[in-house]
């Protein structure tokens, strides 16, 4: 283990500080880069070395045999980061336990279902040019039928995280999206177990410091102050739309060449 | 790590009795399994689900989200849902002979979770922005191919991260043509290294 040597490249998002939480759950040492989406960094070539897709959160560490390994996708980062370091089960479960594989299910639930319905619902609510109702009502009502599932597994089984009673990967993956429920558009006040389990994980000291890297954590204030929610979304909006612009352009010239 | 969670499992079990696969006419998510159960010949019974029986019990008790596919294994009594995670099941207990799997760690870590951000995608949308995303998603495994001049994702073998892809590209290449009827050739000329 002291041969580890992590570099994560992140920014404050809710994909980005699931890894920062995991390494200050795992109190494992590293270091960080911001990666700036309004200089575009995420798309220079150094980068998409380390992944590919040109997206964070992504690390690199010392393998076991000595090289430079990378990992990208939040969800690789956190198996990778349990698999290797995790070894007295601080937050996973043994390989091949009923708790590892419920712990697994609920992991892909994020990965494949929560992240992806609300970050639509973020783009529909807040980065689009134009009010597209379809849109919104799509991914708001999407989003709120997820969260159900969560509350619903919750309240039912009388429990503080989501699997085998402790605060694991999955719950880690949870937080920063439903800890920023408002930004999609949706009440937590409507999802009270849930509620009470973001409460719960915010308590953790691990949770806090892991939520202000690269920067400071601000979503919660800034849900409670709707100028400087407006603020954010435009300023956000601007690149996300050159972004889009971008990449329509290149499919473009794509198309032309047929 | 395979050696670890077989030891745990025990060894390596062998699938005698047939798992259940619940799945649904549309949707390519089952089929990445049933593509898995095949390929590992491990004998199964798909079950195929109405929607209108997803959202409620007895289904809603093996997966809470309603949603296919999902498994029940006799062999070891355990129920799973996400085809992501059900596929990471099925590899670290049948897989015995690596046939589908890396066992060493940088190739593993080359593997690199594909499917986590190809099933993050929402085909089934008629929004043209997807469509852009779709393309920018095939160029990103196209390059990766090409850069890495081998015939699969993560080497010279067919491991389950390719495997994963391929009931999404049929929703693109055949009916229901989800990209447009000519969007297999614009992906022949365009991305040659993932055509093939």
């Amino acid at each position: 283990m002291g041969d580890s040597d992590i570099h994560l490249y992140t920014t404050s998002t809710p994909n980005g500080i699931k890894i920062s939480i995991t390494l200050e759950e795992l109190g494992l040492p590293y270091q960080t880069t911001k990666i700036e989406f309004s200089k575009n960094t995420q798309k220079e070539p150094w980068f998409l070395e380390i992944n590919p897709n040109g997206r964070i959160p992504a690390i690199t560490d010392k393998f076991t045999d000595g090289k430079t390994i990378r990992v990208f996708e939040s969800g690789a980062i956190m198996q990778y980061l349990v698999a290797r370091y995790d070894k007295d089960h601080k937050i996973s479960f043994p390989p091949g336990s009923r708790d590892f594989i419920e712990m697994t299910s609920w992991l892909f639930f994020m990965n494949a279902g929560v992240g992806p319905m609300q970050g639509q619902s973020n783009h529909f609510t807040r980065y689009a040019p134009e009010q597209i109702e379809y849109g919104i009502n799509r991914y708001q009502t999407e989003t709120r039928r997820l969260y159900g599932v969560l509350e619903k597994h919750l309240s039912d089984n009388k429990v503080d995280y989501l699997v085998g009673n402790k605060c694991t990967i999955a719950d880690i993956a949870h937080w920063g999206w439903i800890s920023a429920a408002g930004w999609a558009g949706v009440n937590i006040d409507d999802f009270p177990a849930l509620k009470a389990w973001e409460e719960r994980m915010w308590s953790r000291p691990a949770v806090q410091k892991g939520a202000n890297v690269p920067d400071p954590y601000k979503m919660k204030e800034l849900l409670q102050d709707k100028e400087r929610m407006e603020k954010h979304a435009a300023q956000s909006r601007a690149w996300v739309q050159q972004g889009m612009k971008e990449d329509a352009e290149k499919n473009q010239a794509r198309s032309a060449k047929v | 790590m395979t050696s670890l969670l077989q030891k745990v499992i025990g060894g390596g079990v062998k699938a005698e009795k047939p798992i259940k696969l619940y799945g649904h006419a549309g949707g390519p998510n089952p089929w990445k399994v049933a593509v898995i159960l095949r390929e590992l010949d491990i004998p199964y019974d798909m079950e195929i689900m109405d929607f209108g029986d997803l959202k409620k019990e007895p289904f809603e008790s093996i997966n809470p989200n309603g949603r296919v596919p999902a498994i029940e294994d006799p062999n070891t009594g355990y129920k799973l849902w996400e085809s992501g995670a059900i596929i990471d099941y099925l590899i670290e207990t049948y897989d015995t002979t690596n046939s589908l799997f890396y066992t060493s760690g940088a190739e593993r870590g080359q593997r690199a979770w594909f499917v986590l951000y190809h099933s993050e995608k929402d085909l089934t949308s008629a929004l043209d922005q997807y469509g852009g995303e779709v393309k920018r998603t095939i160029g990103v495994i196209d390059r990766h191919l090409k850069k890495i001049g081998q015939p699969y994702l993560c080497g010279e073998k067919i491991s389950y991260a390719d495997l994963m892809f391929m009931p999404w590209h049929w929703l693109v290449l055949y009916p229901p043509h989800v990209m447009g009827e000519g969007f297999p050739k614009e992906w022949e000329s365009e991305f040659s290294e993932a055509w093939r």
